[in-house]
């Protein structure tokens, strides 16, 4: 890290200059006065500034991704290298043992599944065994430390060859390997020197960068150049860059899920309709991957069943109250009432989930399990469906009823005059012509309320239970798509068992539905908005 | 010939109704309104109420001797050797010099546990920073249990004093001792501990009842099978308790599951935990050693409401606390340790201000992120980029991000930043990025509504003087749209300040008991949030975390409050409509 800030450091000593430099150069070249010049001195000072930093900020940061894995993949290639007359002796006691032999051909002669299961085992723990003798005698007789690991390392199994890198680097770094044996401690040692040549290396040439860049713009400056199309040029490359980002974000977004939920879908043998229409969700058991036939249940309907029955108690709450609060600010309200009342529903919006979670759990769950158990209810909980929708719903009505006051706000006034002068009341106006009109976009807000309230994390997690039950009973505690995302993702889980890969199953049909909903909402309001001017 | 009046009475009828239902219409609305509205003053204020015991503290001070063989055991003075000092059994012997009648060491656990041993390593820091106080006794001031906190604010229990006045002699100063009393002062007790089992067992009975009607109507044979067990189990235990009940023996057992009685006399406190002799005599063991056996009539009855078995405190431990407040060793102050502490195992040392910093670089690294490429995507979009497909596509894009769930954001930083960039788990650092790529679309749409908000005129004016389009918009336009884009951007980075769930995602739930660094090293060091602190704290099990949660919340609202008024202000002051 120090040497990075002192890179860091003179890389930004170097700009400046270079922008002075560039800019005297400006001024000199253009003799008395900037007149001769085609652009402003200070646009030569920036042309040369964005030569001598940007591909050496480029650099740097490539260095501070891949640098890493450069160091990674020289030292595999030097244990490769040190390893080699071990593994050449390996392969040569593979082919004459006969055992191997014999097995091989067992291996290419049957169809059946279980004996060639059986012999890869057997080829897998004869070559185990060989590598083992060769190891020892290769000890005895004083091969390097690094050899020895260069050969433990290629007869890893691949999943654990990414571990050993992980060990040998956090004990080369004083972080905390997971176990220390004598091949990660020399690989370890093979680390340090590596890994300092790429630092160094790359701090020496993006400083070489930056002054080759400094030198070449230097010279390019004269008194007709156009620096200032350049420099315009770069930045509008920077602004296209940015706007590109919010694509990048898609992109990542859908690649992420989709490809870890192909890999769950994998685990689970693409048994697709078992995951989306299965009854029985025990993710657990699926840490005993090994065992055939117990990958747990992916069954997500009760999921499923747990969100819509939150979202529809949560809209059931926020639309009539966010409906006729919009109704009533709009039509009803004078200006004043208006300016205090819609900031403080708008404080409803800005309160953190997590709050609203809190209040679930400690105030309203409490409440509704009293009120349930003096009405008779005895098994009534405190997480349940009924305090999560509720609280919920409280949390979305400003959501309907900021976009329902925009919807309603854009009718005409000519609509409510005309209805006026045919003597209706304020009420019938809004209800036989105003909602007519604004039916789409009160419809397209509460398509997006309910794409919230589906989303929403918190306030379940804390206040809807997870118990993954398969009820109609809101006093019941209940299970969602995102309770779940989160159950399975934290706490200290490997990255790759099909538990935790379901959970990216779960958030690409989140993704979609919620995606699904801001679609059709968009289409509503455009497709069956009656156009009045 | 239809009459006139007739007429104008219907109308009038069919008018009343209508102003009727015009009025009903917009009373729904008022209703509306109002109920958003107190259910907002219901969510404020009862996190408000929850939230005052958290600020204030019981503080204990007592002298500590700091013995030099114990704190220095190399005797060298030299820092490696003051760590490994004895600091809890010192502060052990300090509690122990206030009671020195507890022998039992079942007692003496109990006596412990009215601190943690964590400040053993508060006691530790001071006479690292200051080695001069070893050998010294000095007042070391620490904060108590928080479950005897919770008792000394009066959270606990509920509890009543009666002065019988009348003669009673103890048998002894300290452990079993009886108490006689001339005349049957102890019945009342009696007859309420009667009348306690008597309630309970027909609670239990009623219970039963309920049982056996459900059992009867049960579905399934399972469910009947259970509930008549249910129900058998609820009779045995009646039974017991009515058999206990029953009038007429000479001597009855006090157990946790009732009320708590005590005895305060002569500068000691007793615990009953028999009373025989039809009430005229009381057994118990003393918790606060008597000054005499001298008989007197000064003495007091001390009834804890709240049975022993449903509260976190024992008997004996409120008794210490409150002969410790009496012997002015406890003081009742403002909860410091909530601002300058970061999270702790133990709710009396544990405080937001790690939680703080989390959230203040992890906010850092968003504005960084979000606010550049924010704008810098908006005036692309606003000002130069050609109306084509591809922008087209861009701005489906943004409206799209800002609706998909932030959650998904959480999944798209574990997949992407933690697995295949491996940037480090529960760093604010990766907290950062992925709250800037959830706050982006903020960012994005309100900086275009304020880039769109300044007239044509201005670019025109700049462009015909013969500025560049980029000189136009960096010259002129930006600095205009510059107080509409910057509200929306602190609006942008409250909404992420308070959010929680992507952090879940990336590991930011660890527990971590020290403030990151407030340095760009502190970036990649393991921390946590105020939202997430907030949400670990809300399943703390010890009940003393409720009110600091409420307590976080309250600061969390208030930084949210601060960063809003912050946007409105700016919002007033330099907002100009063309």
């Amino acid at each position: 890290m120090p040497i990075n800030a002192l890179i860091l450091l003179m890389m930004l000593v170097l700009i400046s200059a270079a922008f002075y430099v560039g800019r005297s150069r400006a001024l000199r070249a253009s003799g008395r006065g900037s007149i001769s010049l085609h652009s402003l001195p200070n646009y030569h000072g920036y042309f040369v500034a964005l030569w001598t930093g940007v591909p050496a900020l480029l650099l740097m940061a490539a260095m501070a991704v891949f640098g890493s894995s450069i160091s990674e993949s020289v030292i595999e290639m030097r244990l490769n290298q040190a390893a080699a007359p071990l593994a050449a002796d390996l392969e040569a006691q593979l082919a004459e043992d006969s055992l191997i032999q014999s097995a091989r051909r067992t291996l290419d002669a049957s169809a059946d599944v279980n004996a060639a299961t059986q012999a890869r085992a057997a080829i897998q723990s004869r070559r185990t065994a060989i590598a083992d003798s060769i190891a020892d005698t290769a000890r005895e007789s004083g091969a390097s430390g690094l050899a020895l690991a260069g050969f433990e390392y290629a007869n890893l199994p691949p999943e654990r060859r990414g571990l050993f890198t992980n060990d040998a680097r956090a004990l080369a770094f004083n972080g905390q390997p997971s176990e220390i044996t004598p091949a990660i401690e020399a690989t370890a040692s093979a680390f340090r020197p590596v890994d300092r040549i790429v630092r160094y290396g790359g701090a020496v040439l993006a400083i070489l960068l930056a002054m080759a860049g400094l030198a070449w713009s230097r010279s390019r400056v004269k008194a007709g150049f156009r620096a200032r199309n350049r420099v315009e040029a770069a930045f509008m490359g920077f602004l296209m860059f940015c706007s590109g980002i919010a694509i990048l974000t898609t992109i990542g977004i859908v690649a992420s899920l989709l490809f870890e939920s192909l890999r769950f879908f994998e685990a689970i043998n693409w048994r697709l309709d078992q995951f989306l229409f299965g009854t029985q969700w025990s993710p657990q058991t699926a840490i005993r991957a090994e065992q055939v036939g117990q990958t747990g249940a992916f069954g997500a309907v009760p999921l499923f069943a747990g969100t819509f029955m939150i979202t529809i108690i949560a809209i059931l709450v926020a639309g009539p109250i966010g409906l006729f609060a919009a109704i009533y600010l709009s039509e009803y309200a004078g200006k004043r009432t208006r300016k205090i009342v819609k900031p403080v529903m708008e404080i409803l919006a800005g309160i953190p989930t997590v709050v609203y979670g809190f209040f679930a759990l400690l105030t309203v769950g409490p409440a509704i399990r009293a009120a349930a158990q003096f009405v008779g209810f005895e098994s009534a909980v405190t997480q349940s469906a009924l305090s999560a929708g509720l609280v919920m719903g409280v949390m979305i009505i400003p959501f309907v009823s900021s976009l329902s006051d925009d919807v309603i706000n854009a009718v005409p006034q000519t609509l409510r005059d005309g209805a006026y002068a045919m003597g209706a009341t304020k009420s019938e106006t809004v209800k036989q012509v105003i909602l007519p009109a604004a039916l789409p976009g009160i419809v397209g807000a509460f398509l997006l309320a309910v794409s919230r309230a589906v989303g929403e994390t918190m306030i379940v997690v804390m206040a809807a239970g997870q118990g993954a039950n398969l009820t109609a009973n809101p006093l019941e505690s209940v299970t969602t798509i995102t309770v779940q995302i989160v159950m399975l993702l934290t706490g200290d889980q490997e990255f790759d068992s099909a538990k935790t890969l379901s959970a990216f199953a779960l958030g690409l049909v989140l993704f979609i539905f919620t995606l699904a909903l801001n679609v059709i909402a968009l289409r509503v309001v455009q497709r069956y908005r009656e156009k009045y001017d | 010939m239809i009459n006139r009046t007739d007429i104008q009475a219907a109308v009038e009828a069919r008018l009343a109704k209508r102003y009727r239902a015009e009025g009903r219409f917009r009373m729904f609305g008022i209703l509306a309104i109002m109920a958003a509205i107190s259910v907002l003053i219901l969510l404020i204020g009862s996190i408000a109420s929850q939230s005052i015991p958290a600020f204030r503290v019981n503080e204990l001070t007592l002298p500590v001797t700091l013995e030099t063989a114990r704190v220095d055991p190399a005797g060298d003075g030299s820092e490696a050797s003051l760590r490994r000092g004895a600091y809890n059994s010192l502060l052990q012997e300090a509690l122990r010099d206030e009671f020195p009648e507890i022998e039992d060491r079942g007692q003496l656990r109990e006596l412990f546990g009215l601190y943690t041993p964590l400040n053993s390593a508060r006691l530790q820091n001071q006479v690292l920073a200051n080695p001069g106080l070893v050998g010294r006794t000095i007042d070391f001031t620490f904060p108590i249990s928080d479950d005897a906190d919770l008792y000394l604010q009066g959270l606990t229990t509920t509890s009543g004093e009666v002065a019988p006045g009348l003669m009673a002699t103890p048998s002894g100063t300290s452990g079993e001792v009886r108490i006689f009393a001339n005349s049957n002062v102890f019945s009342p007790i009696v007859s309420d501990i009667r009348e306690r089992l008597a309630t309970q067992a027909e609670e239990l009975e009623d219970r039963a009842e309920r049982y056996e009607t459900r059992a009867a109507n049960a579905a399934g044979e399972d469910a009947r099978v259970s509930l008549t067990r249910e129900a058998e189990q609820a009779r045995t235990r009646a039974a017991s308790l009515r058999a206990l009940a029953e009038p007429g023996s000479p001597s009855v057992d006090m157990s946790p599951e009732l009320p708590s009685r005590l005895i305060r006399m002569n500068g000691g406190i007793v615990h009953i935990d028999r009373i025989t002799d039809s009430g005229r005599t009381a057994e118990g063991r003393v918790l606060v050693a008597l000054e005499s056996t001298t008989p007197g009539d000064d003495w007091t009855i001390w009834t804890l409401d709240t049975p022993q078995a449903e509260r976190r405190i024992t008997d004996a431990q409120i008794a210490w606390a409150e002969t410790l407040r009496e012997r002015g060793r406890l003081e009742t102050g403002f909860n410091t340790y909530l601002f300058t502490n970061a999270d702790s195992r133990e709710p009396e040392l544990a405080g937001v201000l790690g939680a703080v910093i989390g959230s203040a670089l992890t906010m850092l690294v968003t504005m960084f992120l979000a606010v550049p490429i924010g704008v810098a995507t908006a005036v692309y979009l606003e000002e130069f980029a050609p109306k084509n497909r591809l922008t087209g596509f861009i701005e489906v894009n943004i409206n799209n991000l800002a609706a998909v769930p932030s959650i998904v954001f959480g999944l798209l930083g574990l997949a992407v930043f933690i697995s295949l960039f491996g940037l480090p788990r529960s760093a604010p650092l990766v907290g950062g990025m992925v709250l800037a790529l959830m706050t982006l679309p903020t960012v994005i749409i309100s900086s275009r509504a304020a880039l769109k908000a300044v007239p044509p005129s201005i670019r025109e004016a700049a462009l015909g003087v013969g500025a560049s389009r980029l000189q136009t918009v960096v010259h002129h336009v930006l600095p205009l749209a510059a107080p509409g884009i910057l509200t929306g951007s602190i609006i942008g980075l409250a909404q992420a300040m308070g959010e929680t769930a992507p952090l879940l995602m990336i590991g930011m739930v660890a527990f971590v008991a020290d403030a990151p660094s407030l340095s760009v090293g502190g970036l990649t060091e393991p921390a946590t949030v105020m939202p997430v602190q907030i949400f670990l704290w809300s399943d703390g099990a010890e009940r003393a975390f409720e009110p600091r949660t409420a307590a976080a919340i309250l600061v969390l609202l208030a930084l949210m409050i601060v960063f809003n008024a912050v946007a409105v202000f700016l919002r007033r002051r330099f907002e100009r409509r063309w």
